[in-house]
């Protein structure tokens, strides 16, 4: 299998590009086909309407498309998601109350770094 | 001038007015909305955002010429004058101003000034010299500006804000993923103005996005040719190349996107990636160490700096690493099982 990090990268940062993602709060990194994606998770043309059921669903369905081509990179052994307001549990994804989990984060980066 | 309507032009009419009305300090929207309003024909409503957006930022080129180009449209010639003699000044090496004012001098009736400029043009870029070829115009270093010529000349001068709408149209449909489109609008951009490199970097990242590799490398080439201080324009030709898994020439790339872009802690990790792929450890240590640097929470800088040492059965610093990113991201269980194995 290749594991070509540098590959994968490339390959990575077209697909998040050529998705409805709005991926300027989200970083991603590969690291021996290890694919890592963490940040804010949002799709960059909300529905029009406003509709928080079919946003969420659409948000919900765009995870899933995201995981499998990333999956389908060349070289990718794993993907692993860190976002901070979407978690992904027993296969379903879930959000997450934003606010909590970025403090958390943000206490954590200050004190241990 | 009124340019053919371009069906998407309305909604981008529409979608710009009502971000000008939210953000009235932009000078980017102000002077996106001037360009569109000036393609449709309003020229003074046209004018009123350029000077807008001049007053938020003087220094701003792109505004400066299309308030130049307005004015020749508007007839104005003593004002569009000023403009182009005072950006000539600022890039002597700018084909497409020495032409638009050898053209300016034209309409006033200055034959001998409209030549120098055209000569000066003509030794700018080579566009330039074959279109003036083309056209009778420049023949072994001579300029005949005769009546023909004169009329083949003035019809270019359009070229700019024609090429600048393009390129902003062109844009606005890559964003939405319509690269077809959007490769379709950047192409008649960089035509119209082929010593521009913006146009040239745009269409190259569309066909970046479209997977139209060996035309993005074409392009980014092109790009570079004209500004070679051009940092992320390496970094996109490298992008394209790993696509495409020439390494090689991926890393030679991306090592001259750092050396233009030292502060930029992405491409240090990027440049990185490639030194660890070719086993370079040491390299590929120093750069994600630039990297951590610059942006000491750059966590998957952290990860493959600790895998690096892994690598290289520097044990006691993975373990630091690994320990410093899952104090950080405690579920990492990839990270957590790496630690388990070394510790």
């Amino acid at each position: 299998m290749l594991k070509e990090d540098f590959v994968v990268q490339s390959n990575l940062r077209r697909v998040l590009i050529r998705t409805s993602i709005n991926y300027s709060r989200m970083d991603f990194g590969t690291v021996k086909g290890v694919v890592y994606i963490r940040g804010v998770f949002q799709i960059s043309h909300p529905t029009p309407d406003g509709d928080e059921e079919k946003m969420k669903n659409l948000t919900i369905n765009t995870l899933y498309s995201l995981e499998k081509k990333v999956r389908g990179i060349p070289g990718v052994s794993d993907v692993i998601f860190q976002l901070l307001n979407w978690r992904k549990e027993r296969g379903q994804w879930v959000p997450i109350e934003m606010k909590k989990k970025e403090e958390e984060d943000e206490n954590k980066t200050e004190s241990d770094l | 001038m009124r340019t053919k309507r371009n069906p998407i032009y309305k909604l981008i009419l529409g979608e710009i007015e009502e971000e000008v009305r939210i953000h009235p300090r932009y000078a980017d929207l102000q002077n996106q909305f001037g360009l569109l309003l000036m393609i449709e024909g309003e020229m003074e409503k046209a004018e009123n955002h350029f000077l807008e957006a001049l007053r938020l930022n003087p220094k701003y080129q792109e505004v400066i010429l299309n308030l130049g180009f307005l004015y020749i449209e508007m007839r104005q010639w003593r004002k569009a004058e000023e403009i182009f003699l005072a950006e000539a000044k600022r890039h002597p090496k700018d084909g497409f101003i020495h032409h638009v004012l050898g053209i300016l001098f034209l309409q006033t009736g200055r034959k001998k000034e409209a030549a120098a400029q055209i000569q000066r043009a003509v030794r700018c870029h080579s566009h330039y010299r074959d279109y003036y070829k083309r056209n009778g115009v420049c023949q072994r270093g001579v300029v005949h500006l005769h009546r023909k010529a004169e009329e083949a000349l003035k019809k270019i001068h359009l070229n700019h804000h024609h090429a600048q709408y393009h390129n902003f149209v062109g844009l606005y449909l890559a964003k939405r993923g319509k690269s077809v489109q959007a490769v379709k609008e950047l192409r008649k951009a960089a035509r119209l103005k082929p010593d521009e490199f913006i146009f040239h970097a745009n269409l190259g990242t569309a066909y970046y996005y479209q997977g139209a590799y060996p035309k993005a490398i074409q392009e980014f080439q092109k790009a570079l040719k004209i500004d070679p201080f051009y940092g992320m324009g390496y970094a996109n030709l490298s992008y394209v190349y790993g696509l495409m898994r020439r390494t090689q020439e991926a890393l030679r790339a991306m090592k001259k996107a750092v050396q233009m872009n030292p502060r930029y802690a992405d491409l240090h990790y990027n440049l990185a990636l490639l030194y660890s792929d070719r086993k370079r450890y040491e390299e590929a240590t120093y750069e994600l160490k630039k990297a951590l640097r610059i942006n000491p929470n750059y966590l998957f800088a952290r990860i493959n700096l600790g895998v690096l040492y892994e690598d290289q059965k520097r044990w006691k610093e993975a373990r630091r690493e690994y320990r410093k990113i899952l104090q950080i991201t405690p579920d990492d269980e990839h990270i957590r099982r790496r630690l388990e194995r070394i510790s």
